[in-house]
């Protein structure tokens, strides 16, 4: 009866969506979840979305299913192979040798030899498939809520199991056009330990290294599905994931539980990180918004910079050094733990997404441009 | 070894003793004929001047070719894509962030806004509203003008404007990377929209040159101006077919010194000269009259016909010389000359005229054009040169100097003849044949590098240093633009070209493109749709995808811009921005392009090549590689033939065409060291080499042949043959070089490879016939055998 009644109710948005179903999809080519990335000495100077150290290499990822490893910090770029040809948007390894990078039309892969080869583990039809699972699990649990719920209280509980349906429905139609949904961030503990997040709420947790996913959204205090873009480890061992409008969650038992905390921002949130102190949480974004707790995300204060513009993510050198980066070149660096930061706008004003401290106090930068060279404030090596 | 069909008793090219039909009926209607001629001249004339010059760019590209056809096609869909002007404002001292140059700029904007042709809802400069600055903000987007609301010069605003050119994504784009200079960026419609007028490029071009540079330039002597576009190289090139007539002037003055140096009598320099340029203008009006107006290319034919007007016009005031140096009245010596060369001349002229139309097996229009030109062009030469020519000096006679010039066979002269002579000479001529076979290997060797296609940087048909040329080397280097494009059309069904399924093959061809060696960088809807969601998503790079979801695909793309959708969304293209346009170049990148298009064309999407310059070009250039050899065998055939129907000897055919052979092979190693490319230029100058070069070998042979039946020895014929043609040959060689020399200095780069190349076939073609074509004579004849056949025949 509740189907019915959305498609009575939203009849112009089901016939929307019927229509796009409808649309013939021959492919020439192979869907590009089939297409491997092609091996091109133009991967390290296309966007590269995030890069992190595996031991002593650097391994970055970025458009085209894109994932390149440097071994000398940085001078010199192999090419991986990987089975699609996605964007990919994050990567993180659980140890020196096992990895996994996360992307568009939801795929997770997974490298066991440090990022030379790469294998599809997970895509968005399978990830939707587990969510729609877990909505299923809800709406059943909600009806026989409302079975034995007093009268007074039915009506709330049918437009809370409405909403529950109209998304599944979404969910349902978003599937039978493809997996349409990105992964955006990936965290792994170990070899074996990992979430990621991504759009429209999306979270899967696997503790068998990849081969079995689970849902994690009914875990997390996000009911209008907003996305979550990304989730990092902070000193102290609490793990935070931050998200479009201003969510800020964070888990203190290794992510079985999550909590949501206020934040004084409204807007989204790309990147968090710690700053080397126990239960220290910087998080940023939009327009340069940012904002600094120091228990676990319980107060807040944001911290005046003049980047202007988006923050991507950050790093944290072994001295304390704390450098952010984001689009319009900009790089900002706090060496007092996020009390103040000084800017730096690169001249080529291409977004930076990424920062990975090298050695000699330089950072290694990719974005737009692909890889840079920088000192520490940001400014081309030459 | 006898022909029994054979005509009897006489051989071609002895002067028949008797008049012949031809000449009674020209010489006993002198006056009529000459009427005729006035009155022709007069009605062909009046239709010469009035041709109009017309670069007419249909009619230089392949228009059978697949690639140019499919173009065609699909030229509405694509209208809005090329046809536009850019026009860089420098400032010479300081950036562009100062009160003067933003008023200059702006007043540019306003008269460009109201320059004929320009599609103003399009026009895009700093201070137009269409160019803005966008942010992303919790809220959604924030945005502006680029140029600050209330500009008004100040130190402020001027800081704000940069600010906002620097959130705006239009440095490289409309504002150069140093801030010295920005575009002023004018689409064109082809045709006036109110009036249904074409646009006139040369008069757009002009107005550009008086309207915008000169006149702010003038202004403020701080900027420096550039503008480049598809217009302005039209209008520059429909200007450069002006300077023609400098080179006209020049060919004709230089021809008459040289012709009086040559005849020392007036009448024998007025009277070629008056009837070549009367050739030229039957030529003229003839073409006008068969619909066909002045193109960069057959502009040139005028000189073509010229020069060979004189050059056989020459042939007919020396035997007249004779003749009458012999004590002939004027018509009678008339008479005399035009039975002795109506057959060789007009032999030479038809092997002329066969040479140029081989040119129409290429399927370029102007190539034809051409042939047609000078086909044309060497109908009326026969006409006016063994007609007209003969006609007028029966009534004014060669002046008694010209006579005794003629009779000066002075000691000097014939000791010059003697030592040339010596190349017939059994002991010389295996040297020559040495040094011929060396130089056949040099050419050999050094025409490899000869390459198809345009060679040179920026605009093709204009010099290097060219103004549009350094315009264009200045926006390429501040700018990140691409003067060579290739469009690749995708047709998909109606209303299906934004389909997802489309975007994402468009974008494996891309990427396939951008990892072929050649391209720089490529552009289609994938990419604005990718950008787009970027945006749309809070200007995330990690949304930097197309995505599977159709409506996220139409929100992306609906402020794309107009040319990359065409009206019912069923083409949309995807431009290729090329690092040069050299054959090499363009040949592997539509390799790729065509590879791709087999693999992965379906009924949702096919790949069709190809618009753009570069498509275009890369179909010209299959086209002329295609033809080349061709058009060689062609017109080395029917050479070969022309003179084998002419001397009924193959070893006679040996004799001319082999030193025509080396010609064209040392012509082609030329090209390929002066980086010269074959091209719908240079093409056609092998056919017009051979074919006119092979007169030499024909006026010579003929008088060699004629004193070895004589019964002279080898080199003793060779003296003869000397003396008596040596000279008019040696002179046509001159004449038909600086016929073409001029054009050398033609502000149309081919025009002047073009004169280069036929300035050096018709000199060397020359120096072939005189000097090569008695050494192989003295290996190849066998005159026991000659007179033996000559004397079977009888």
């Amino acid at each position: 009866m509740a189907k019915r009644l959305m498609c009575k109710t939203l009849g112009a948005a089901c016939l929307g969506l019927s229509m796009i179903w409808s649309t013939p999809a021959a492919f020439a080519l192979a869907d590009i979840i089939d297409t491997p990335a092609r091996q091109t000495d133009l991967a390290p100077v296309k966007l590269l979305n995030d890069a992190v150290r595996a031991g002593d290499r650097i391994v970055a990822v970025g458009e085209r299913g894109h994932i390149i490893y440097s071994d000398d910090e940085g001078q010199t770029w192999v090419q991986g192979s990987v089975p699609v040809s996605v964007t990919l948007t994050a990567v993180d390894f659980g140890s020196e040798t096992h990895g996994w990078a996360v992307g568009h039309s939801g795929v997770v892969l997974h490298t066991e030899d440090a990022g030379e080869t790469w294998r599809l583990q997970l895509t968005g039809v399978d990830a939707a498939k587990l969510a729609i699972a877990s909505k299923e699990e809800q709406i059943a649990a909600m009806e026989a809520q409302i079975e034995v719920a007093p009268e007074s209280e039915k009506g709330d509980l049918e437009w809370a199991l409405d909403d529950v349906v109209f998304t599944m429905e979404n969910m349902q139609s978003d599937l039978d056009i493809g997996p349409v949904n990105p992964l955006l961030g990936v965290w792994f503990e170990n070899d074996q330990r990992g979430f990621v997040v991504g759009a429209y709420g999306m979270i899967l947790r696997t503790e068998d290294g990849g081969d079995t996913w689970s849902d994690w959204a009914p875990k997390i205090d996000n009911d209008r599905n907003f996305h979550l873009n990304n989730i990092a480890p902070m000193a102290g061992g609490a793990l935070v994931i931050v998200g479009e409008a201003g969510q800020v969650h964070v888990s203190t038992d290794d992510g079985d539980t999550w909590e949501r905390r206020e934040s004084p921002y409204p807007g989204s949130l790309f990147g968090v990180t710690g700053t080397g102190k126990a239960n220290e949480i910087l998080a940023f974004g939009l327009r340069g918004n940012m904002l600094f707790s120091a228990d676990l995300g319980e107060s807040w204060r944001m911290v005046p910079n003049n980047a202007g513009a988006t923050l991507n993510n950050g790093a944290v050198t072994d001295d304390g050094r704390i450098t952010l980066v984001g689009n319009g070149g900009t790089v900002l660096m706090s060496d007092n733990g996020a009390e103040s930061f000084k800017e730096y706008f690169r001249d080529d004003r291409a977004g930076v997404m990424s920062v990975v401290p090298v050695s000699g106090a330089n950072l290694l930068i990719v974005g737009e441009a692909g890889v840079k060279m920088t000192d520490a404030r940001g400014k081309n090596l030459q | 070894m006898s022909n029994p069909n054979h005509d009897k008793g006489e051989h071609y090219l002895t002067t028949p003793k008797a008049e012949p039909f031809l000449e009674r009926l020209i010489f006993n209607n002198r006056a009529v004929i000459l009427i005729g001629f006035l009155l022709l001249t007069a009605f062909l004339g009046y239709n010469a001047i009035k041709i109009q010059p017309d670069a007419s760019f249909e009619r230089m590209i392949p228009l059978e070719h697949p690639y140019v056809i499919n173009m065609l096609e699909h030229r509405s869909d694509l209208e809005n894509l090329g046809n536009f002007v850019r026009i860089a404002v420098e400032v010479k001292d300081g950036d562009i962030f100062s009160p003067e140059y933003m008023e200059t700029l702006k007043q540019i904007t306003d008269e460009v806004f109201y320059l004929d042709g320009v599609d103003r809802s399009g026009l895009k400069t700093l201070w137009t509203s269409n160019v803005r600055w966008v942010e992303v903000t919790e809220q959604g987007f924030q945005g502006g003008t680029v140029i600050p609301d209330n500009y008004d010069g100040s130190p402020a605003s001027l800081e704000k404007l940069r600010q906002n050119i620097l959130r705006s994504n239009e440095v490289g784009r409309l504002v150069s990377d140093n801030f010295k200079s920005t575009i002023v960026y004018a689409p064109l419609y082809e045709k006036n929209p109110e009036t249904g007028k074409p646009l006139d490029y040369a008069t757009f071009s002009r107005q550009l040159e008086e309207k915008i540079r000169d006149k702010y330039k003038a202004q403020n002597p701080n900027i420096d101006i550039h503008i480049v576009g598809f217009a302005k190289k039209v209008g520059d090139l429909i200007e450069g077919i002006g300077s023609i007539a400098w080179f006209a002037g020049i060919t004709i003055l230089l021809t008459t010194l040289l012709l009086f140096w040559y005849s020392r009598c007036i009448t024998g320099t007025l009277v070629p000269v008056f009837t070549s340029i009367v050739a030229v203008f039957l030529q003229l009006g003839a073409l006008r009259l068969l619909g066909y107006g002045l193109d960069p290319y057959s502009v040139l034919v005028p000189f073509l016909v010229f020069a060979i007007g004189i050059s056989h016009g020459v042939q007919i005031v020396n035997a007249m010389a004779v003749e009458a140096g012999k004590g002939f009245d004027a018509e009678t010596a008339a008479r005399l000359a035009f039975r002795a060369l109506y057959i060789p001349g007009m032999l030479a002229l038809v092997s002329d005229a066969f040479g140029f139309l081989t040119l129409f097996f290429i399927e370029i229009d102007v190539i034809r054009d051409l042939a047609v030109a000078a086909g044309l062009g060497v109908a009326f030469v026969i006409l006016t040169n063994l007609v007209l020519h003969v006609l007028i000096m029966s009534y004014l006679g060669i002046s008694k100097g010209g006579i005794r010039h003629v009779q000066n066979h002075g000691e000097k002269e014939d000791r010059k003849w003697r030592l040339m002579s010596y190349f017939a000479h059994p002991g010389v001529a295996p040297i020559s044949l040495l040094i011929a076979a060396i130089g056949l290997g040099l050419g050999v060797y050094y025409k490899q590098g000869l390459e198809v296609g345009d060679l040179d940087q920026g605009a093709p048909e204009l010099r290097a240093d060219s103004r549009y040329n350094v315009d264009n080397a200045y926006i390429i280097n501040n700018y990140s633009t691409s003067a060579d494009v290739l469009v690749v059309m995708v047709k998909t069904p109606i209303e299906q070209c934004t389909q997802y399924s489309v975007l994402r093959a468009m974008d494996s061809l891309q990427w396939e493109l951008q990892n072929t060696p050649g391209v720089q960088s490529s552009a289609s809807l994938a990419d604005v749709s990718k950008i787009v969601t970027k945006a749309l998503n809070e200007g995330n790079w990690k949304w930097y995808e197309i995505s599977r979801n159709q409506t996220i695909i139409n929100a992306s793309i609906r402020e794309a811009p107009s040319g990359l959708i065409n009206t019912n969304c069923s083409l949309t293209p995807v431009l290729v921005f090329l690092e040069d346009h050299k054959a090499e170049t363009l040949k592997t990148v539509v390799s790729a392009v065509e590879v791709f298009a087999k693999a992965n064309s379906d009924e949702n999407h096919t790949f069709l090549l190809g618009a753009g310059n570069a498509g275009v070009e890369a179909a010209t250039n299959e086209v002329i590689a295609n033809a080349k050899d061709m058009m060689l065998i062609l017109v080395y055939s029917v050479v070969s033939l022309l003179c084998f129907a002419t001397f009924r000897s193959i070893r006679a055919v040996l004799c001319i065409v082999i030193p025509l052979g080396l010609t064209s092979v040392l012509g082609e190693a030329i090209m390929a060291v002066s980086d010269i490319g074959i091209k719908v230029a240079t093409l056609p100058v092998i056919a017009l080499g051979v074919g006119i070069g092979v007169d030499y070998g024909i006026y010579i042979y003929s008088k060699l042949e004629k004193y070895l039946l004589e019964g002279k020895p080898l080199q003793e014929a060779y003296f003869e043959t000397l003396r008596s043609t040596g000279k008019a040959v040696m002179f046509t060689g001159v004449t038909l070089g600086l016929g073409v020399v001029t054009w050398i200095f033609s502000p149309i780069k081919f025009q002047a490879d073009m004169g280069f190349l036929l300035f050096f076939m018709f000199l060397w073609n020359m120096i072939g016939a005189i000097w090569l074509l008695p050494a192989l004579a003295r290996f190849l004849l066998r005159p026991d055998q000659m007179i033996a056949k000559a004397r079977a025949v009888k």
